[in-house]
């Protein structure tokens, strides 16, 4: 799989990851990796923050528009 | 999240309940004021609607109690009642060291409840309305109160054991379950011992009548101690019975 925004870009770049949201093929330049940190529990007990985080990994567009 | 962060929530769970529960059966007296009753069983709340007055109160207690275990069960998880608390430390489910921080916030959350719910209402609230405390009917001896309350409180804190600690359990259901669970307890049991099924929501009232110049009702303090705590163990333990292969 090729990165997308290359390939829109007129490069041809192979790619590394895919964005969760839309799918793209992302290379290593254009994947934003960002942790989402998770819990567990609740009612009736405390939730708890795990201490490992999960990695998400977006597409430039994605990532603006969850952070907007 | 900090134990002192879990037991203010804590707090304002225990508020929620006796303000809004409690408080519901402080304004259906006040309501009754005065009108004759054709029996002493009746104490006025039943006058208007026979079983639908307990039924209102009943809901009363329960949406104030599904909201507090939504808005606070991640935090702290939203037990207001030291019988639950108790049960699930007993289960092994909760830390020793915080059993007595959260009884101690759950009674503090009741009384301040009681106190506000006064200066919301008067004094008729407390000289008429008792602050909703709970007492045995007219008839009903000390072991049926406690009876009644041990059974009350077996079915919620059965309902609490499947629908949230069992980890089979369907998500998001717990608080409408738990609080309609609560409510029928209160429609049937009310009229009997006053249906507490929590030793911080009897004490809040108790506490506010002793400050504020209403009835001294610390003789039955035991009953909500003794029936709601037993039933909370059973039902704890039965449920784990149940369950085990």
């Amino acid at each position: 799989m090729k990165c997308y925004i290359c390939a829109e870009e007129g490069k041809d770049s192979d790619a590394v990851a895919i964005c969760i949201v839309c799918g793209m093929g992302l290379c290593r330049e254009h994947a934003m990796r960002e942790e989402t940190e998770s819990w567990e529990g609740g009612y009736p007990f405390p939730a708890r923050k795990l201490k490992k985080s999960i990695p998400r990994i977006l597409c430039p567009a994605c990532y603006e528009a969850f952070h907007s | 999240m900090s134990l002192l962060k879990r037991c203010v929530a804590e707090i304002i769970g225990t508020f929620l309940l006796v303000f809004f529960g409690a408080g519901a059966a402080a304004i259906t007296l006040m309501l009754a004021s005065g009108v004759e009753t054709q029996t002493e069983f009746n104490i006025g709340i039943g006058y208007f609607g026979g079983l639908a007055d307990w039924l209102a109160i009943g809901l009363a207690f329960g949406i104030a109690i599904a909201g507090a275990i939504y808005a606070l069960g991640r935090i702290s998880g939203a037990h207001i009642n030291p019988a639950v608390t108790i049960a699930l430390w007993a289960s092994k489910r909760f830390p020793t060291g915080e059993v007595a921080p959260y009884i101690i916030a759950q009674l503090i959350g009741a009384s301040l409840a009681s106190i506000l719910f006064f200066a919301c209402t008067g004094p008729e609230a407390v000289l008429i309305g008792g602050l909703g405390a709970t007492a045995p009917f007219h008839g009903i001896s000390y072991t049926e109160a406690i009876l009644v309350e041990a059974i009350g409180t077996f079915l919620l804190m059965l309902v609490i054991m499947g629908v949230a600690v069992d980890k089979r359990a369907p998500e998001g259901f717990a608080g409408l379950i738990i609080g309609l669970t609560v409510a029928g307890v209160i429609t049937t049991t009310g009229n009997i011992a006053g249906s507490s099924l929590n030793p911080a929501r009897t004490f809040g009232p108790y506490l506010g009548n002793t400050l504020l110049g209403g009835s001294n009702l610390w003789e039955f303090f035991p009953i909500y101690i003794i029936g709601p705590i037993a039933g909370a163990l059973i039902a704890v333990f039965l449920y784990d019975w149940l369950n085990s292969e």
